[in-house]
Parts: C-alpha cells; sequence; structure tokens
C-alpha cells in the first residue's frame, strides 16, 4: 500500500497519564475512506488512541505523548498545526450522543460559526447548510418541522444522527467515533451502522467498539488492542477468522476473562 | 496537609488581605469617593451616618462580586485541578465560605463598638470581602461545574476554543446559578447590615438614656431585602436546569 492512502499513520506513539502508561508504542495506519475498528477489552486504550487523533486529551492535565502522529500526512504535534483546523477536519461523535441544548438548526451550524465567526453565513446559505446535512443522515424528512426544537429532547437515536450530522458541515476527512451505538438501541445502532456504511467512502471512519458483531458488520479493517499495545492490525474477516496472534484469538472468540 | 502547603495556605491569606487593601483604594478612586469621608472617624451615635457609609459600600460590593465572578471562571477553566495552587485555593474559599456570617458580622461590630475609628469603612470593606468574595466564588465555582461535561467535550471536539465554549456555552447555561449565588451573598451582607444598624440603634437609646426602644424602619427593610434575595436565590438555584 501506498502512504498517500492513509489518512492516519502513527509511529510509536506512547502515552501517559501521570505515572499510568496508557498506550506503548502504538504504530499504525489507518486507510483511507474506510471503516476501521477499534476492539479490545475494557481500559485497553482504545478511546485514549482515539482522543489522540484531535488532541482531545490534552484537556486533562498530566497527559504525556511521545511519538508521532500524521494526520493526512502532517504530523499534528508540530508547533504550526492549529488546533481549530485540525479539529475541523477530524471529527468525533461521541458515546453518549451529545447535541448541545440548543435548537437543531443552531447545532449543525455551530460549527461553522466557529470557524467563519463573522457571520458571514446568508440566511439561505445556512438553511441550504442545514438541510444538506440532515439529508445525507436521513434526518431531514423527520426534523424538517423541528429545526427550532431543543435537541437534547429528540430521540438518542436522532441525537446521535444529528451529533453526524453536524460534523458535515465543516467537511472533515475524518471521523472518529467512540462507540457511537452504545446508547443505542437495536434499530438506533442498525440506522447508525447504515449511516456509515452509505458515508464510508466520502469519509475516513475510526469507530471504537464493545460489540464484536458490529466491528465485523461495519469495518473493513480491524485492530485489537490489549492493555496499551496495538496487538493486530488486519482486514476484519481475516482477523476474525483466523486471528493471528493467541490474544485476539482469545478475544474475538469470547474466551477472554 | 504538609508543612510547605500551610505555609502556602497562609500566605495566601496574607495575600487576600492586601488584595482587599489594593481593591479597596483603586474603588475609592474609579468612583471618586472622597477618600478623607472613607477614612474619617465615625460618628458613633448617629445612625444616619452608619447608613451613608453602608451605601458608600455598594460600588465596592458591585467590583468584589464581578471579580470573584471572573476569578471563579479563571480557577475552574484555565488552572488544571491537578495542581497544588489549585487545591490551596478551593481550600482557602472553602473555609472562608464556610465560616458562619456571624462571626464576621461579631467582628465588625466589635471593632465597630471599641471605635477603632480610624478604620471604620475598612471594616466594613473587609466585612464585604469576606462575606461575600469566598460564597460568590464557590457558587459560580458549582455553577460551573453543574454544566455537563458532555456539552464541553461537543463544544471543544468541534474545534472550539477556551472562550468560546465559555462564551457561547459554560456561561449561558451557569448563568442562572451565578445569579442565585449573587443573591445568596446579598443576604449574607444585607442581613449583616441590618445587624449593625440595630447595635447602633441600641447604642443610641443606651447613650441618650432612653427609656422605651423602637427599631427603625431601616431595619425591616434591610431585613425584608435580605429574605428576597434568599428566596430569589433559591428559586434561581433549582429552576436552572430547565
Amino acid at each position: 500500500m501506498e502512504t498517500n492512502n492513509h489518512s492516519i499513520e502513527t509511529k510509536n506513539l506512547s502515552l501517559w497519564y501521570g505515572d499510568f502508561q496508557a498506550l506503548m508504542d502504538v504504530s499504525v495506519n489507518i486507510p483511507e475512506g474506510k471503516i476501521t475498528a477499534l476492539i479490545g477489552p475494557s481500559g485497553c486504550g482504545k478511546t485514549t488512541l482515539l482522543r489522540c487523533f484531535n488532541r482531545v486529551n490534552e484537556r486533562y492535565g498530566n497527559v504525556t505523548t511521545e511519538g508521532e502522529i500524521k494526520i493526512l500526512g502532517k504530523n499534528i504535534y508540530d508547533p504550526d498545526v492549529s488546533l481549530l483546523e485540525l479539529r475541523k477536519s477530524v471529527g468525533m461523535v461521541f458515546q453518549r450522543p451529545n447535541p448541545l441544548p440548543i435548537s437543531v438548526y443552531e447545532n449543525i451550524l455551530f460549527g461553522l460559526r466557529i470557524h467563519s465567526p463573522f457571520g458571514r453565513l446568508t440566511r439561505s446559505q445556512s438553511d441550504e447548510i442545514v438541510e444538506e446535512a440532515l439529508t445525507s443522515v436521513f434526518l431531514w424528512e423527520d426534523l424538517k418541522d423541528k429545526l427550532k426544537t431543543r435537541a437534547t429532547s429528540l430521540q438518542l437515536e436522532q441525537q446521535q444522527k444529528l451529533c453526524i450530522a453536524r460534523l458535515l458541515p465543516l467537511k472533515p476527512q475524518i471521523i472518529l467515533m467512540d462507540e457511537p451505538c452504545s446508547a443505542l438501541d437495536a434499530k438506533g445502532t442498525l440506522a447508525v451502522e447504515e449511516l456509515m456504511g452509505i458515508l464510508a467512502g466520502k469519509y475516513t471512519f475510526l469507530i471504537v467498539t464493545h460489540n464484536m458483531a458490529q466491528a465485523r458488520r461495519v469495518s473493513t479493517e480491524c485492530i485489537y488492542m490489549f492493555l496499551g499495545e496495538l496487538i493486530e492490525h488486519r482486514e476484519t474477516q481475516a482477523l476474525f477468522e483466523t486471528p493471528e496472534h493467541p490474544k485476539t484469538a482469545d478475544y474475538v472468540q469470547m474466551r477472554y476473562g | 496537609m504538609n508543612r510547605s502547603e500551610l505555609f502556602i495556605q497562609i500566605i495566601a491569606l496574607a495575600t487576600l488581605i492586601i488584595a482587599c487593601v489594593f481593591v479597596w483604594v483603586v474603588t475609592t478612586e474609579v468612583f471618586d469617593v472622597d477618600s478623607e469621608i472613607l477614612s474619617a472617624p465615625m460618628d458613633m451615635d448617629s445612625e444616619s451616618d452608619l447608613i451613608g457609609r453602608l451605601y458608600r459600600m455598594i460600588p465596592f460590593l458591585c467590583v468584589a462580586l464581578l471579580l470573584s465572578i471572573a476569578f471563579a471562571f479563571y480557577i475552574e477553566e484555565w488552572l488544571s485541578d491537578t495542581t497544588w495552587y489549585y487545591r490551596v485555593i478551593n481550600q482557602q474559599i472553602s473555609i472562608l465560605a464556610n465560616i458562619p456570617s456571624v462571626i464576621y458580622a461579631i467582628l465588625v461590630v466589635l471593632i465597630f463598638l471599641f471605635q477603632v475609628k480610624l478604620f471604620a469603612d475598612f471594616t466594613f470593606v473587609l466585612g464585604i470581602v469576606f462575606l461575600v468574595v469566598p460564597v460568590t466564588i464557590q457558587t459560580t465555582q458549582n455553577a460551573i461545574q453543574g454544566v455537563e461535561l458532555s456539552v464541553r467535550e461537543a463544544a471543544y471536539a468541534l474545534g472550539a476554543d477556551r472562550l468560546q465554549v465559555i462564551a457561547d456555552h459554560v456561561f449561558p447555561r451557569a448563568f442562572s446559578k451565578i445569579i442565585g449565588g449573587i443573591f445568596t451573598a446579598l443576604s449574607r451582607v444585607l442581613a449583616i447590615a441590618a445587624l449593625l444598624v440595630i447595635v447602633c440603634e441600641i447604642r443610641t437609646s443606651i447613650i441618650q438614656n432612653v427609656s422605651s426602644f423602637e427599631i427603625s424602619s431601616n431595619v425591616f427593610v434591610l431585613i425584608s431585602l435580605a429574605l428576597l434575595s434568599c428566596i430569589l436565590s433559591s428559586i434561581l438555584q433549582k429552576n436552572s436546569n430547565s
């Protein structure tokens, strides 16, 4: 594979919370335009690794990072990288749907307003953006009459889709998802998974999941992590059917723990 | 708490007092209050003199409130909660905020009764600082901490910087609780002011040897204002989530 097909590359990435080492020498390449799943037992550093990619980890004090993370070919720890631009191109969806407690309409425009602070959006432009974003997550039909309602009063499934939708106007290249379906019921999970499948070509998805069936359903490549180390990274089918590493085999065949 | 941290706590307290002096000087300058009047000896027998002095504390009170809100935002949003100075500051604030207001009242009354005339106004300033600042900081801190982590995370992950997150989300979400905190502080101050007026009246009636003693309407006004702010504060702090 050529390097320019990788959206994210890390080299010997290690991370400490105080004295506790959460990531050990992780080197990984995430392919562009595909869905990559991160699996592993709780506390193995999946979420930590995910959060490194848009540097939200740094907000919690006492974090030390070593090694290199290249996103779209650029090292994100370079001093000239602006967090604003980084977070624009790397969107994140959280475990619990967390729409901002403002209207649906404003939720979608919030990102744009941050990135163009002087209000250059006209009314019709913003209407268009909102419609486009909601249409691409299949919420427009349901929500077109409810644009002024508070986003926190929607159903969980709609909230999570809205959280994805509000990333889209920023035109991100990568979308990080931290267990996006763990707060949803089966129907909601299915809807979000379908949505990911449809959006996959346009965006690179990196998804943390505890649900192995889900990893198997949605992802093209799969990464197994254990206690801060990357154990195995292969195509999903291969990883589940013929795991190379005994630890992976234990986990994917549910013998772990 | 180890010895060096105790030492730091004491220094912090001293700095707080020096800061009060500084703020007092600045406010009297800014609001163009005649500083000679402020430090002039007090006419102990005159209730109107006392009320006048209390009124002159209003600009100072406003500045103290604004500064404490700003300070609360600073410690919650800019200081990392793992550092030792965050712990020291928090400890100091919670010590000061948890001292019952009547203790400050006794101190103020004692200085007032012992006629340390030169510092009569400064006593009020200190009283206000200790009554208002810690409580306001603490309630503001609680209000800020009450803003859900998910809201912050969402805003940060979309690329908002700290000031945008504070201005767009934290402040509006915490606003009614912050105002509630201000009313809590106000009710403390008003109650103590009422107490001072009563003490002044009792003193006057003793000196003039009057047999019947009447409480003036000022006291009732102050007490009802104190009660009103109590009620407002609890309403605001309850309603903040809706």
